[in-house]
């Protein structure tokens, strides 16, 4: 009996799927909140204050970049957190969305 | 309208008797516009933002309804309480928050009523009735807010 032998192959390597780097991956989104001219400025300070509980001085920083410029970046955020404070601000009637982040 | 006394517990404001029945009118007549469809994004193409936007517009319906309860419960609560030929409003700090969101769904709605005017003031010299209208709640609710928020103003001005 030839004592042949088996060809050894040396076992790959598990390749792990990262997990961690699927979260890195998900799309973020600006909450952007808009200009109009009917909503308060010392109001909308107000909401900003409620809604990400900023002091009053980042508040009114937002609130006039939205009255001078027509838009504030608010918080960039993963999907479910933005959806969560667009609802928040729309509940106050501010004119806000959520815009793809690139 | 003016703050009378804040607490950890709540607010207290003092309104005249014009400016008690004003505010307990609006409260009573909430929502006095129909509600308008929102939009969730400008530029987003995702497929997912039709379910995205039909849920807010499911949820801004539905906290709609809960702040017609919260309005009504605000007038017959026992929240007014006549004092010196003059009113108070006790509220806590989550009425309060209603109270702004009522006021200003009036408010942004009489505007969208007035068709989204840049410029606030009536746009012609004999505006119709209905304008009148519109025109006369959005300043009112405004003029609510104002007074809501005047200490804070006054608090970071001094």
């Amino acid at each position: 009996m030839s004592s042949v032998l088996e060809p050894f192959t040396i076992p790959k390597p598990a390749i792990e799927t990262d997990t961690s780097s699927d979260d890195k991956l998900a799309p973020t989104y600006y909450v952007i909140c808009w200009n109009d001219p009917v909503n308060l400025m010392v109001y909308v300070t107000h909401v900003f204050m409620k809604i990400f509980g900023w002091e009053r001085q980042k508040a009114e920083k937002h609130m006039w970049e939205v009255h001078e410029k027509g838009k504030s970046v608010l918080v960039r955020e993963g999907a479910e957190k933005a959806e969560f404070y667009v609802h928040q601000l729309q509940n106050y009637k501010l004119h806000a969305t959520m815009e793809p982040a690139e | 309208m003016k703050l009378v006394k804040q607490t950890k517990d709540g607010w207290q404001y003092q309104l005249n008797p014009a400016e008690a029945d004003c505010l307990r009118s609006l409260l009573n007549q909430f929502p006095i516009t129909a509600s308008a469809t929102a939009k969730i994004s400008r530029t987003d193409s995702d497929p997912q933002i039709v379910d995205r936007e039909k849920l807010l517009n499911e949820s801004l319906a539905d906290h709609r309804e809960k702040l017609k309860t919260r309005a009504r419960s605000l007038i017959g609560a026992g929240k007014f309480k006549e004092r010196d030929k003059n009113w108070r409003l006790c509220i806590n700090s989550e009425e309060r928050e209603c109270l702004f969101q009522i006021l200003n769904d009036i408010r942004v709605g009489s505007w969208r009523a007035l068709g989204e005017p840049e410029n606030l003031e009536p746009q012609t010299p004999s505006p119709t009735e209905r304008e009148k209208v519109f025109h006369n709640i959005m300043n009112l609710a405004g003029y609510f807010e104002h007074r809501l928020l005047d200490h804070e103003e006054a608090e970071n001005s001094s």
